[in-house]
């Protein structure tokens, strides 16, 4: 594992920088993970099938790129223990803005290894991993009475 | 509550992938700057645009070209889908003022705009025009998803960017 004990590359690494991103990503997946546990909370039984396929998403991502790490001899960041919720979560409506809170984060975090990466391979997993994220945003963002719906550049900024 | 954006960073709160933020916007500008002939902030091999690099730009600044003109044939046809599909339209041009932005040499030009648009099927009806944007779109999507990992820095986040907001554009036209 790395050597500096913050689970990061040695800076000498040529995949230092996109490893530090792709830590970014999985930082935003565990933060998907838990956040849909309160988007799932909010809404009612029969409102859960996308957030059971968004969270179920999110953990395949996690797990990626946990392994990925893993095989470049690098501690993946852990869970935190606790989140702070940007809002209350006080209704469908909420919870569907949280949904597209954390698509969002998870937007911006595959841009930044889209940015990042020397590997090919890193960002072909990143545009699908983008073109999936900004999917359940479309979805999530109709939900939360959000217009437009569709972002013209998902993860990055508007102008 | 705080808004999610202005709000102080929390370590491992659901505010930290967002810090990465001004740090894309930065990314962009310098490709933006080095575009247009700025002097470039520093010899960063990511931004570097290799000759093949530069014609692959090209294409798919000319393939988003086709894209735009794909909305003005379809809405021609179709004023009901020119009044609900308009803000997907204005994304699509939004996009190909960034992308030439980020394509060395490449500046908005009518001629390729009218190549661009004869280029394109003609749709001969409503149903048509609907379906034949709808293909475009996704075509689109596809190009700049296949094109992405040939490249590096703020390009290739920003085709992977433009890539993903077409596939959800494609999933509002069904």
């Amino acid at each position: 594992m790395a050597d500096d004990g913050t689970g990061a590359s040695t800076s000498g690494s040529p995949t230092a920088a996109e490893d530090a991103a792709l830590q970014e990503a999985l930082a935003a997946a565990h933060t998907a993970v838990w956040g849909y546990g309160v988007v799932g909370a909010a809404l009612p039984a029969g409102q859960r099938e996308a957030v059971a396929a968004a969270e179920l998403a999110q953990r395949d991502l996690r797990d990626q790129l946990a392994a990925l790490l893993t095989s470049r001899q690098v501690d993946p960041v852990p869970a935190e223990g606790a989140y702070a919720l940007p809002f209350p979560v006080l209704s469908a409506v909420d919870a569907a803005t949280l949904a597209v809170t954390l698509e969002a984060g998870t937007a911006n975090a595959w841009t930044w290894v889209l940015e990042q990466a020397t590997e090919r391979s890193t960002r072909e997993m990143g545009v699908t991993a983008l073109a999936a994220t900004e999917l359940r945003a479309v979805g999530w963002r109709a939900a939360a009475g959000q217009t437009p719906v569709t972002s013209a550049f998902p993860g990055l900024p508007d102008a | 509550m705080s808004d999610p954006v202005s709000a102080p960073p929390v370590p491992g709160g659901l505010n930290r992938p967002f810090t990465r933020r001004s740090l894309l916007v930065a990314a962009i500008a310098g490709t933006a700057a080095a575009a247009a002939g700025c002097t470039r902030s520093s010899g960063n091999a990511a931004d570097a645009v290799t000759p093949a690099q530069a014609d692959q730009l090209a294409a798919q600044v000319q393939v988003q070209e086709t894209l735009v003109a794909a909305f003005d044939q379809a809405f021609a046809v179709d004023p009901g889908l020119a009044a609900a599909a308009a803000p997907l339209a204005a994304q699509a041009r939004t996009q190909l003022d960034r992308l030439r932005a980020a394509a060395p040499g490449t500046a908005p030009s009518s001629a390729a705009g009218s190549t661009a648009a004869s280029s394109a099927a003609a749709p001969v009806d409503a149903a048509g025009a609907r379906a034949l944007l709808r293909a475009q779109v996704a075509a689109a999507a596809d190009s700049h998803a296949t094109a992405c990992p040939g490249f590096s820095g703020g390009r290739a986040a920003l085709l992977g960017s433009i890539a993903a907001g077409l596939r959800g554009q494609d999933g509002q036209l069904a």
